[in-house]
């Protein structure tokens, strides 16, 4: 791969950083400047274009070559610990080609100590291909100590390029019904989460993302609902057959099995967001209404279903999960959300199980997944009818966020899974 | 499927009252005219007996799969085989299996998916592999090769001898696909694609329906056939293709390819027009002056002389791509984003443009290069070329004025050109606005020229608009800026390739970007009096571009008396 050395022969100033050797189609740091007020941050993103043509060298021989900055929206992470924020600002470098952006980076700091602010401004560019015009974004990283640090919406507006949309993505726990957060999310258009890295069982936070589909013109994008497209592909493939399409009306059970590393089952134990997803999404396409919320199964700790969860090791005894009952508006669906002790990560979706009554009939199907498949059976009246593998490896961060920022207005169908899941589990209850 | 089903359903529910008295007594009043049934009424009989025969899909609500609403993923497609029929030739090398293996690659193949190569060279299946992973190396557009990708997709991969004249063979190649149904669950789906010299179409499909390779299975299990340009030598023999594919194949199994189609951009052009609200309301004859499409080859015939010399640019390029790309951007909005409904619209523009022997003529230049240079590379005439006839008149260069008459375009003409050894590849499409009514700018510095959008197919794919803005200073200086919106700066990602997105929607059942029959008829109808009034005519003074040129003065003529010229690209 052709490798060039740019070098600045505009005047440069004295926070310049010296830029590496540009690899094509790899982002690379151009400018790197510090600031400690929103004013001298936006002095020092004045300066990084004003300095926008750039020398580069190839071969030995310089060439002059214009970068040019490139912002198709803003991006605002609010990241609680440094370790988040950089994990974030890798991420987003990665997006530089794809979906050049504004990005600014708040961390906060010393919640009791004084008001401070230090800012980090950087330019990273892509150079696409050797004749191309270079594409620079810029990060803006904020540390705000103390009270400052409260007032995150009063850091970013300043700092949002206007007419741009503004996402928001908020890594770890979002506090979504504190003040501070209220204010920030009034201006956004998106709000990115990952409910299942929520603490507990996640049950709460998901009740109040779903209050803010109601309260605020937010899109939500919930990394843990995206992960799933590969399950939701499988699924839905079941009936473009034909032949099955017309049990998609008959549902009668599902049933998630998930992983849990808790032996006992005790409530809260696991982050149950996904596998409630699963429920959420089929709930909200078909139309089924909730009869009866999500609650632990009555009874003795359970043998786990063994052998037939291929991932991870499995352990006998754990609780007996979770129970629902929705309707179609003819007929009762029995939802079962169950744990099964294994050493994938927990929370993780080990199997859905969906079964069909119609007319005397039975269609079974049954879904798992391992790191880059996804495995989908179908048996009609205990007749095998279908085996098909799905080439559908697990998708990483910068691909989920990508795939955020690509979905413009709010998704009907995330909307709907994240209504049904509220729903599911008592929007209006307490823990379940 | 879905509406027989429901068809099927409605029939378990009918009920026909007794109908009214014919002999009624002449005093018995009026009865009132019946109220429109409403929308669940039972069906009645003629409805029914309509629906059975295809003629009008009942009134029953047709199930779809909700769950596949809003899936952003593509959808993988069915299990399936792919024979490629001309697996050891060219095309097969450069851009099917090219195109197989990215698709492969980003997981947009089944895992149950052969791809079952046919040919007449001797190979078996590793050595055809070798030969694949070769080609790969040189054609694919994402180096270096995934070598882990490769390994898996190899395994895919099997190689079949074949004669296309042996009917003992297609017998044998029936058996092996029923073969792998079995060991490879691929489920009866089969997707032909013939990558053969044209001459072979009819000899293949003929075979295919005579072991019966063609039959769609209740239980599915489909059955289609991509057929590569060209389709036809003209419109008499492409008719007669079309009445060979129809005996074997319905209208809705035959996926005919242009692969301009299938180029990022061109699909673009639909979303630009019709997802956009402020260009579609200056999309006529009321704001357009004129529109220009360009289709220039900087390279000559690349050691295809005998394939040419049969073809030349009106058949090659002309009667397809050109006239693709006029289509496009002369149709009106379908009504729906829907394989027939978006042909439907493109056949009314090849049907509203009409070329009689004068419009030829006047209207139609033809040209052939002589020896040049092109870029730093001095290049032989066409006549120099290795397999052509000293003494060709076949052309190499083609510029026309077309003129679509129906509402939105009438009076505005559509200049087209394409040609070989033109000083750089390009294909643009530009829509040149008419002057402002009143030039209140007239005395001041340089008049700015009209408005232009230009959509540039390749390369540096991308949307160009021109306009004026006041130079900045004290006087009112007014000069012609532009605004630029290139693929490669705003989206940093690499375009699937036209054969990528062709290929897929081919195995998804999806016709949108494929040409039907009536459409290559019609373009055929376009074509076939420029080249017959050629051939009735005296011998054209050949050659009379020199290569690196664009083309004859003729065709500057062709424009220039309009009071127009040709784009500078």
């Amino acid at each position: 791969m052709p490798t060039r050395t740019p070098t600045s022969d505009a005047d440069t100033p004295a926070t310049a950083e010296t830029p590496p050797s540009v690899v094509l189609g790899e982002p690379v740091l151009r400018w790197s400047a510090r600031a400690h007020s929103i004013p001298e941050i936006e002095t020092e993103l004045a300066k990084i274009w004003a300095a926008q043509d750039l020398t580069v060298e190839t071969d030995g021989e310089k060439s002059r070559h214009v970068a040019a900055r490139t912002s198709v929206m803003n991006l605002v992470v609010v990241a609680r610990r440094p370790e988040l924020a950089e994990r974030c600002a890798a991420t987003i470098q990665m997006l530089t080609g794809r979906h050049p952006s504004r990005t600014i980076v708040i961390q906060s700091a010393d919640p009791d100590g004084p008001s401070w602010l230090d800012g980090r401004i950087e330019a990273h560019c892509i150079l696409p291909r050797e004749d191309a015009a270079e594409i620079c974004a810029e990060t803006i990283h904020l540390i705000c100590g103390g009270e400052a640090g409260r007032h995150l919406s009063a850091i970013a507006t300043p700092l949002i390029i206007h007419d741009l949309p503004v996402t928001v993505w908020w890594p770890g726990e979002p506090p979504l019904t504190t003040a501070a957060a209220r204010d920030l999310l009034a201006d956004a258009d998106r709000l990115v989460v990952d409910g299942s890295t929520w603490s507990g069982d996640g049950l709460d936070r998901l009740r109040e993302l779903a209050s803010m589909l109601d309260v605020t013109r937010l899109s939500i994008s919930d990394f843990a609902l995206a992960r799933q497209s590969r399950w939701r592909e499988a699924i839905a493939s079941v009936f473009d057959d034909p032949d099955f399409l017309p049990y998609l009306r008959s549902l009668r059970r599902i049933a998630v099995t998930y992983a849990t590393h808790d032996e006992s089952g005790a409530a809260g134990s696991t982050n149950l967001v996904k596998p409630i997803y699963h429920v959420g999404w089929l709930a909200s396409r078909l139309g089924l209404k909730v009869v009866k919320t999500l609650s632990a199964v009555a009874g003795p700790a359970r043998p786990a279903s063994g052998g037939r969860v291929r991932a991870g090791t499995v352990k006998p005894a754990v609780g007996r999960g979770l129970a629902a009952t929705l309707t179609d508006g003819r007929a009762e669906v029995a939802v079962v959300i169950r744990p099964v002790v294994s050493t994938v990560p927990a929370g993780t979706t080990l199997r859905v199980e969906l079964l069909a009554e119609r007319r005397g009939s039975e269609l079974r199907a049954d879904v798992t997944a391992e790191a880059e498949t996804v495995h989908m059976r179908v048996w009609q009246d205990g007749v095998e009818v279908l085996d098909r593998h799905f080439r559908a490896p697990r998708r990483g961060e910068a691909d989920l966020l990508a795939e955020a920022i690509e979905s413009g207005r709010r998704d009907p169908v995330s909307v709907g899974a994240l209504r049904a899941a509220a729903e599911l589990i008592g929007a209006s209850e307490g823990r379940t | 499927m879905a509406t027989a089903r429901g068809a099927t359903k409605a029939k378990a529910t009918v009920k026909v009252k007794d109908p009214a008295p014919v002999d009624a007594p002449p005093d018995q009043p009026i009865p009132a005219r019946p109220a429109p049934r409403p929308k669940d009424a039972p069906l009645t009989i003629k409805d029914l007996r309509l629906a059975r025969a295809g003629k009008r899909a009942s009134r029953a609500k047709p199930v779809t799969n909700v769950l596949r609403e809003g899936l952003r993923l593509e959808r993988v497609p069915d299990p399936s085989v792919l024979v490629l029929f001309g697996a050891t030739g060219d095309l097969a090398h450069r851009k099917v299996i090219p195109a197989l293996y990215h698709l492969w690659r980003t997981n947009l193949l089944p895992h149950e998916f052969i791809l079952l190569a046919i040919g007449r060279r001797d190979y078996d299946d590793d050595a055809f592999r070798q030969e694949i992973h070769k080609a790969l190396h040189q054609y694919s557009r994402l180096l270096p090769l995934d070598e882990a990708a490769w390994r898996s997709f190899s395994e895919r991969i099997r190689y079949h001898r074949l004669d296309f004249a042996d009917a003992n063979g297609f017998e044998t190649l029936s058996a092996r696909l029923d073969s792998f149904d079995e060991t490879e669950g691929t489920r009866s789906n089969r997707l032909y694609y013939l990558a053969t010299q044209p001459s072979q179409f009819a000899e293949i499909i003929g075979q295919l329906g005579r072991v019966g390779l063609d039959h769609e299975k209740h239980e599915g299990g489909w059955r289609r056939v991509v057929i590569e340009k060209p389709f036809g030598h003209d419109g008499v023999s492409a008719q007669k293709l079309n009445r060979e594919v129809g005996k074997v194949f319905r209208e809705s199994q035959v996926y005919r390819i242009d692969h301009y189609l299938g180029k990022e951009t061109v699909r673009n052009l639909l979303v630009f027009r019709f997802g956009n609200g402020i260009f579609e309301p200056l999309w006529n004859r009321r704001y357009v002056d004129h529109v220009q499409i360009t289709v220039a080859e900087s390279i000559g015939i690349e050691n295809r002389g005998a394939f040419y010399e049969q073809t030349g640019a009106s058949r090659d390029v002309l009667q397809n791509h050109l006239l693709q790309l006029v289509s496009l951007v002369a149709m009106e909005p379908p009504a729906t984003f829907e394989a027939n409904a978006l042909r439907d619209e493109k056949v009314k523009v090849l049907r509203a443009i009409e070329i009689t022997p004068e419009d030829v003529s006047n209207d139609v230049v033809r040209g052939q290069y002589a020896a040049g240079w092109v870029g730093a590379t001095q290049v032989p005439g066409y006549r120099e070329e290795p397999d052509v006839d000293p003494e060709s008149e076949t052309e190499t260069f083609v510029a026309a004025k077309f003129m679509i008459d129906d509402w939105r375009w009438s009076g505005v003409p559509f200049y087209v050109r394409t040609g070989k050894r033109l000083p750089k590849r390009s294909t643009e499409i530009a829509i040149q606005y008419r002057e402002v009514p009143h030039r209140l700018f007239k005395d001041e510095g340089v008049e700015p020229d009209p408005n232009l959008l230009a959509i540039r197919i390749q390369p540096d794919e991308g949307i160009m608009l021109r306009f004026g803005a006041k130079v900045p200073g004290l006087g009112l200086d007014v000069r012609s800026v532009t605004m630029d919106f290139t693929y490669g700066s705003a989206f940093s990602v690499d375009s699937p390739d036209a054969y990528e997105t062709l290929i897929l929607d081919a195995l998804q059942g999806d016709a949108s970007l494929f040409t039907r029959a009536d459409e290559v008829e019609e373009a055929w109808s376009i074509v076939d009096p420029i080249i017959d009034s050629w051939a009735s005519g005296p011998a054209p003074a050949f050659p009379n571009y020199d290569a690196g040129t664009w083309g004859p003065p003729e065709a500057d003529a062709l424009i220039e008396r309009d009071g127009r010229r040709w784009r500078r690209i």
